[in-house]
């Protein structure tokens, strides 16, 4: 590959990307005018929504008490407002309230009447006698005064307003009153402290706000005839209630409630209770015994870290996929339009080198765009802040940090994008292609913001996420937690590009990409054409297509069998998956859409020596894989549950033998068919051989269900997919499976018998937990085995496909000696 | 220099299955000459040209120019090629002068070397006017001309001209037909595409008479037209196409007569 040539084409690019308009204006000019636009329509919103006016619709007005007013000159009273008095006046003014006596209809019927005709926003019902019951409370508790001892009195406050807070039951309640002097002083200050500390249960009521009639209401004539006794005080469910209605479907409504009047309520509510403190004589400390003092130990330059770090990646990967998007689309869609992609491919520019030189322009947009953006946001964002005084500027070191994640991100954004718009065959085409790309990579920037998604070393692995984890942990200040999982955020990223890369050249390469002219959608044609037009072996697509329907089947079979209680229902549960969904969909497919079912299912018989070598890779590689599956499951937790529930109907299998069937045969017959069977002999057309073998080892991986179990399972399917191209034949892929099935079934009893064995001590060492693992000489000496049987394998001559023997005929002739023009 | 054997390019087609663009080609075109390739729509030459520019890939056979394998050494042959063709587009947001320098340095030509001739072919095709006019801006005479400095600029051994005076005016035709003779005559081989048979007439040393993807007849005009008694081109291809659209017809109905058989044997 030539960089002189990559470098002529980038610079072509970008000149030919700042010539146009519509481009220069999507990335430079609308976020510098977005964002101050923005800001200021907030401004505007936000005042907008402070500054108008709601209704409080209140029934039963002559039911409120006059002491402490609620009510006064029409409005709600201004002391229950915070602020200052300027404050106060405003607040008061965004409540109208509008005052009705108690309905003939019942309240609900009323209040639900006047919040759909939109007369009201919210509508507060107070009872008949509320007010009378508030005052009559009051003087039983004035009148009780007298009796109780200021020393007794103080110590009991705090516990008993706690245990009100709790909303006790009433057997505890009377345990508890029973044990204390049944003094009606002391029980009328549990009440106090009940009443103003439980918030809880008021908004409970609100919440429910359909309720009919409630208990006060029913009790209140009992209490009005026995107002001086002390001990005829209300219990806590029947203490004066009113109701309040309003509606969460509107967001007005749920504003005017949550926002505006619950703290006046609260306020009133308060203040209530401090006058019945003050009847009762008791200071208003009584019901707040103590203060409580918060230190923010942050540096103030971090105190707004945490949320500028989950802000702030977000909308850097946002803008860096968008930059990255439309000049991608522009690069290819655009050019196949414009008719100038076939002038530059019959060019000596090589595709590689094409797509390098559109990859660096597109990369430098992306890079660009998100750059802008931010810089834009955080500019407006400074000047709102003046009016958001609790939320500090982004840390110091912010710009640099984006600036360093940017790049890598960047850089796998802009190789998806421009492999997406390479396959697309107009600008309206790659348009299409958005949504799907953000819907696969938005949960990726998503999961980061999940508080218990922490930047580990299984984390730092997941492509997109890693980054971001590291960027949270850059921006709050965590710089040797950061530096510690590098390394594998950058390897995996980078190893993430090349791939993205090499699927954008491969894109370019394809002439069924580049010159695809629009067919028209007639499904019994396209059905028609499958079954006429078919090979040996399947295409590419169906393999892809047969990987995809076991998964999509897999899944809701899976959840549709019901969880199994015994060995006997797991098994059959293994089996029905086995043969209904792994098995039967390849097996149909190479019917119908093959003409060699033979060729397809590689079912011939291999070197005679390649069985036995089967066998040996698979014991061999044995201790690797175990040592891979606690190396994996360190560092992805396995839910203890899952494992427990394997080991249980293990446990419960009748003999060995039923085992071996059931989890180790029928898996490596049935999977062999469909993975190293069908899907990869339709892969190989790719013209890759690794290609091939990897992306059914991937979808192999992916049809085990558990992430930690795929991982493993999809490095495997490697070694098994190198095992049925070299040989050309099922059968060692079968046995090597069945064999490295039998033996992860047995292994942590040959571990114990090893362990246990006088010679195969060395071989395994148990764990604190008590379970058995390879050493690591055991480990190593089995990979080293494993690597000599591979070499052998690699020297068996294997049967290459039409594309296979293509590819390698250009890869000779692709070399250092290309020689320059003639 | 150019050295096609058997070319087949088949494409999968929803309704006819499998679509022939290409059955068994043979060519042969050499230095300082200009191979006509004569067919109506249709006929395959676009494909075989874009075979021969190594943009697409045979289903069969080989082609190779100056010794290089289209298919396994397609990125010697794009050095040997300059190929213009109506799919070959001018960039919209490039000037004529920044178009060509652009392929010029991708060709591999130094600064000095590529200035120079940048300068010379400039003049020779008249195009200082459009020099530093945008493609966006250009007539389509002004493009062809632009495509035709593209596609010469590294002075290659071989031209490939797919339908170059499709929707020129007659002055910019013959303008260019005129180049094109001009560069034959310095020792280019030229494969020269078309279904205008004056053009070939004029322009063509050997001719090549394609339909449905085969070579229907092949040599000079002059024995092309002493095999088939007809002195004129046009009714030459006519009778040559419509024999050949009827020996089809023909064979059609005869296997449909040997399938009913067939189907009503015991």
């Amino acid at each position: 590959m030539s960089w002189s040539n990559v470098r002529l084409i980038f610079c072509r690019e970008v000149r030919d990307q700042l010539r146009d308009r519509r481009t220069l204006f999507m990335i430079a000019v609308l976020p510098l005018l977005l964002y101050p636009l923005l800001g200021m329509s907030l401004l505007q919103l936000l005042q907008f929504v402070r500054q108008r006016p709601t209704r409080v619709l209140i029934l039963g007005a002559e039911e409120l008490p006059d002491e402490p007013p609620l009510i006064e000159n029409g409005r709600f009273a201004r002391d229950l407002f915070a602020g200052d008095p300027a404050e106060r006046t405003a607040a008061s003014q965004l409540l109208r309230v509008e005052l009705a006596s108690a309905p003939s209809v019942p309240t609900a019927v009323q209040a639900q009447r006047a919040l759909a005709e939109g007369t009201a926003h919210v509508v507060v019902c107070f009872p008949p006698g509320f007010g009378k019951r508030l005052a009559a409370m009051r003087e039983r508790l004035a009148a009780s005064c007298p009796v109780e001892e200021p020393s007794r009195r103080e110590p009991a406050l705090p516990q008993q307003a706690a245990a009100a807070g709790r909303a006790p039951s009433s057997q505890s309640r009377s345990a508890r009153d029973g044990a204390e002097t049944p003094q009606p002083s002391a029980v009328s200050r549990a009440r106090i402290a009940g009443d103003a500390a439980a918030p809880p249960e008021e908004r409970a009521s609100a919440d429910a706000a359909a309720v009919g009639t409630n208990t006060a209401h029913r009790a209140s004539p009992a209490q009005a005839a026995a107002p001086s006794s002390a001990a005829t005080l209300p219990e806590a469910g029947e203490l004066p209630r009113f109701e309040i209605y309003y509606n969460t479907a509107d967001d007005k409504s749920t504003l005017t409630y949550e926002v505006r009047l619950a703290p006046v309520l609260q306020a009133w509510r308060e203040e209530v209770a401090r006058r019945n403190l003050a009847a009762r004589q008791l200071p208003a400390q009584a019901v707040r015994p103590f203060e409580i003092s918060e230190h923010d130990v942050a540096p103030p330059a971090h105190r707004s870290a945490g949320m500028w770090a989950n802000l702030l990646p977000f909308l850097l990967l946002i803008w860096a996929l968008t930059g990255a998007f439309y000049p991608a689309i522009d690069l290819c869609a655009g050019e196949k339009e414009r008719g100038t992609l076939e002038t530059l491919l019959s060019s000596p520019a090589q595709r590689s080198e094409i797509v390098w030189g559109k990859l660096c322009t597109v990369m430098l947009f992306s890079v660009f765009t998100a750059l802008l953006n931010v810089l834009s946001i955080g500019l407006t964002g400074s000047l709102l802040m003046s009016y958001l005084p609790h939320v500090g500027p982004p840390p110091p070191l912010t710009p640099l940090w984006l600036a360093l994640a940017l790049l890598p991100m960047s850089a796998l954004f802009s190789a998806l994008c421009l492999a997406l718009a390479a396959f697309a065959r107009s600008t309206k085409e790659g348009q299409y292609y958005l949504m799907p790309l953000v819907m696969v990579i938005m949960p990726l920037m998503i999961l980061p913001l999940a508080p218990s998604v922490e930047l580990n070393l299984g984390n730092s692995l997941i492509p997109v996420t890693g980054v971001v984890l590291l960027l949270h942990a850059l921006l709050q200040g965590s710089y040797l937690e950061a530096l510690r999982y590098l390394a594998p955020v950058v390897g995996v990223t980078t190893a993430c590009c090349l791939l993205a890369v090499r699927w954008a050249i491969d894109q370019f390469n394809r002439e069924s990409v580049l010159f695809r002219e629009s067919e028209r959608l007639h499904l019994g044609l396209w059905f028609r054409q499958l079954l006429r037009d078919r090979h040996d072996t399947p295409s590419a697509p169906a393999a892809v297509f047969c990987g995809v329907l076991i998964l999509i089947l897999q899944f809701y079979v899976s959840l549709h069998l019901p969880t199994p209680q015994s060995f006997g229902e797991f098994a059959r549960a293994a089996v029905v998956i086995q043969l209904a969904v792994v098995a039967t969909p390849p097996l149909l497919m190479t019917v119908m859409l093959t003409r060699s079912p033979r060729s397809t299912l590689l079912l011939r018989l291999p070197h005679p020596a390649c069985l036995p070598a089967a066998v040996l890779l698979a014991v061999a590689l044995h201790p690797v894989v175990m040592r891979l599956n606690v190396v994996v499951t360190e560092l992805y937790d396995l839910d203890d549950r899952l494992a427990a529930s394997l080991g249980h109907y293990v446990s419960q299998a009748p003999s060995p033998w039923h085992l071996l069937l059931v989890l180790a045969l029928l898996p490596a017959i049935c999977e062999e068919l469909a993975f190293r069977g069908f899907i990869l002999s339709g892969l190989r057309h790719l013209g890759h051989k690794w290609w091939a073998i990897a992306a059914a080892s991937f979808f192999f991986g992916v049809s085990h269900g558990l992430f930690q179990q795929s991982l493993v399972a999809a490095l495997v399917g490697l070694v098994i997919g190198y095992l049925a191209v070299q040989s050309g034949s099922l059968l060692p892929a079968v046995c090597y499976h069945a064999v490295h099935n039998g033996l992860a079934l047995f292994s942590s009893e040959l571990a114990a018998r090893a362990a246990e064995a006088p010679l195969l001590g060395w071989l395994v060492s148990r764990t604190p937990g008590g379970s058995c693992v390879y050493n690591w000489p055991t480990v190593l000496a089995g990979f080293l085995a494993g690597c000599v049987l591979l070499a052998w394998l690699h020297r068996l001559p294997y049967a290459r496909t039409e594309e296979e023997q293509l590819q390698e005929a250009i890869a000779q002739h692709i070399g250092p000696g290309t020689p320059c023009h003639s | 220099m150019i050295h096609v054997c058997q070319l087949t390019k088949e494409y999968a087609d929803l309704r006819r299955g499998k679509l022939v663009a290409l059955d068994g080609v043979n060519l042969d075109a050499y230095a300082g000459e200009i191979l006509g390739l004569l067919g109506p729509n249709g006929a395959g030459k676009t494909t075989a040209l874009r075979i021969l520019s190594t943009v697409l890939r045979p289903t069969r056979g080989t082609a190779s120019i100056n010794g290089y394998d289209v298919v396994t050494q397609a990125a010697q042959v794009r050095y040997q090629i300059g190929f213009m063709s109506a799919n070959t587009g001018v960039y919209d947001r490039m000037t004529a002068w920044e178009m060509v320098e652009y392929f010029g340095r991708l060709y591999g030509l130094e600064a000095e070397e590529l200035r120079q001739r940048m300068e010379e072919l400039f003049a020779r095709l008249q195009m200082q006017e459009i020099r530093d006019l945008l493609g966006a801006k250009m007539s389509t005479g002004m493009r062809q001309k632009v495509s035709i400095a593209r596609a010469i600029v590294h002075d290659p051994p071989v031209l490939i001209f797919d339908e170059a005076t499709s929707g020129l005016d007659v002055l910019v035709a013959r303008a260019l037909l005129r180049t094109v003779a001009e560069l034959r005559d310095c020792g280019k081989c030229i494969v020269f595409s078309t279904h205008i048979m004056r053009e070939a007439e004029k322009l063509c040393d050997r001719v090549a008479i394609m339909h449905r993807g085969r070579i229907l007849a092949q040599g000079t005009i002059e024995e092309l037209r002493d095999v088939y008694h007809e002195r004129d081109l046009e009714e030459l291809f006519f009778r040559l196409i419509s024999a050949h659209d009827a020996g089809e017809t023909r064979q059609a109905d005869a296997e449909h007569t040997a399938r009913a058989l067939a189907g009503a044997g015991p």
